[in-house]
């Protein structure tokens, strides 16, 4: 075999499962309900213990507060939820239609609690 | 290059199928064993991971071909020490893989292959894109040394790899009970992959579990507590360059930032989450936090129940 050809045919079969994934309609995700997302939170991040819960009315991301002025900010990531650690103050933004609240890390990103006007 | 034979090849489409083939299974099963952009990552950054081993087989070949002329025998490649050199080079790999996860400078390049929070067929090709530079062929240079030849070692590692695939699943449960007492399994696997902290650091085997358990990194999957697949700071991003060179970008500022020269040495080459000050987690303080949860758990359960092992592993999140 050619190298070449193993490349080629690399990459077809790359993008060819990928999109199989999507057309099998895999994937999908949200944070149901608050306990969930204390759940998730306590789960994601050592020895945080989750407290009140914003909960983005999409079910797309979260924020529990935690014990110690902190808190834990979780969003949808594909079909899994991402977690970030923050310490207060939490710095946030009004967004369309709720409230944005940077991570930190810029990979991350600013995350948006849909239907949350303040923490 | 004078690769007899690479059989990693000739196992593409074989993962192909196995792949297709775990997707329909999850798509009656659970739908979210597989996300279609976490797929699209693992494949591209497995395809970026035999784009860059291809650029440096050739000097990781020469480098094994220079420290061969310094053997102790000369083994040849007579049938019977092909399963020799298997079991040899799977030792070999325990070691770089250990090291993989207790080295920051080899986890660099590994944590990788522990990005996604998915755990799938697709999970075993992402691979590293930065083996080279992080230097995990040392860990092959002794098999050389002793006399087997740089080709049958590459071989037998490349077999070894393809055995790796099939682990990376979900959907098998627990294999025979002999088997699992001897071989890699996808439970013994899942541990590995799992952040929990009972689960952190453990499992390092390619093939055989038995280095486990002799050198004391085994740890069984419990069916009371589910991996939660991923790194102790999930990415939350799917782009390959992040993935592919977060931690060397990390090690880089961390160095840059360090305050003598005995700290920045450590940024390199202390476990991962190493920090001068403390400010962060390695894994022994988050298995000691847990523990010591685990602890408290215990003790607020008791009065209230003669409870079971089951029962224990729920606690902490009821007291919470
Ligand atoms: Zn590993
Ligand atoms: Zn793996």
């Amino acid at each position: 075999m050619s190298k070449l050809a193993i490349f080629g045919g690399s990459i077809v079969a790359v993008l060819v499962l990928a999109l199989l994934a999507r057309l099998l309609g895999l994937g999908g995700a949200r944070i149901g309900s608050a306990e969930e997302a204390r759940a998730a939170a306590e789960a994601m991040i050592s020895g945080f213990e989750g407290g009140a819960v914003a909960l983005g009315s999409d079910g797309r991301a979260a924020l529990v507060h935690g014990g110690a002025a902190d808190a834990a900010l979780l969003k949808v990531h594909g079909a899994r939820i991402a977690a970030r650690h923050l310490r207060a103050p939490f710095v946030t933004a009004p967004a369309s239609g709720g409230l944005a609240i940077d991570s930190g890390d810029a990979r991350f990103g600013t995350v948006v609690l849909k239907g949350v006007t303040a923490l | 290059m004078p690769l007899l034979f690479d059989p990693v090849n000739y196992a593409i489409p074989g993962f192909v199928a196995l792949i297709v083939v775990e997707m329909l299974i999850a798509r009656t099963r659970d739908r979210q064993r597989y996300c279609p952009r976490d797929t699209l990552t693992s494949l591209l950054l497995g395809f970026g991971s035999t784009v860059s081993s291809a650029l440096t087989a050739g000097l990781v070949f020469a480098i094994s071909m220079w420290v061969y002329q310094f053997r102790f025998f000369t083994i040849g490649f007579a049938w019977y020490w092909f399963p020799v050199a298997f079991v040899l080079d799977d030792l070999a790999y325990y070691f770089a893989h250990r090291t993989g996860h207790r080295v920051r400078w080899f986890w660099a390049s590994h944590v990788i292959h522990h990005s996604s929070q998915h755990y799938n067929l697709s999970t075993a090709l992402r691979q590293t894109w930065t083996g080279f530079v992080s230097l995990s062929f040392l860990f092959r240079l002794p098999l050389f040394l002793i006399g087997f030849h740089p080709l049958m070692i590459f071989f037998c590692a490349g077999l070894n790899l393809i055995y790796q695939f099939w682990i990376h699943t979900e959907t098998i449960g627990r294999m025979p009970r002999w088997f699992e007492a001897v071989m890699n399994t996808p439970s013994h696997h899942r541990v590995h992959h799992a952040t929990n902290p009972r689960y952190l650091d453990r499992n390092y085997a390619g093939v055989f579990i038995v280095w486990d358990r002799l050198l004391g990194t085994f740890e069984a999957e419990r069916d009371d507590e589910r991996p939660r697949y991923g790194i102790v700071k999930d990415l939350g991003s799917f782009n390959l360059f992040w993935a592919a060179f977060h931690e060397w970008v990390g090690i880089a500022k961390d160095v840059w930032a360090a305050p003598d020269l005995k700290s920045r040495i450590l940024y390199m080459i202390a476990p991962p989450g190493w920090s001068h000050d403390g400010s962060r987690d390695t894994s022994e303080t988050i298995k000691a936090r847990w523990e010591a949860r685990e602890q408290r758990g215990i003790a607020w359960k008791q009065p209230t129940s003669s409870s079971s092992v089951e029962d224990r592993a729920g606690a902490p999140s009821q007291a919470a």
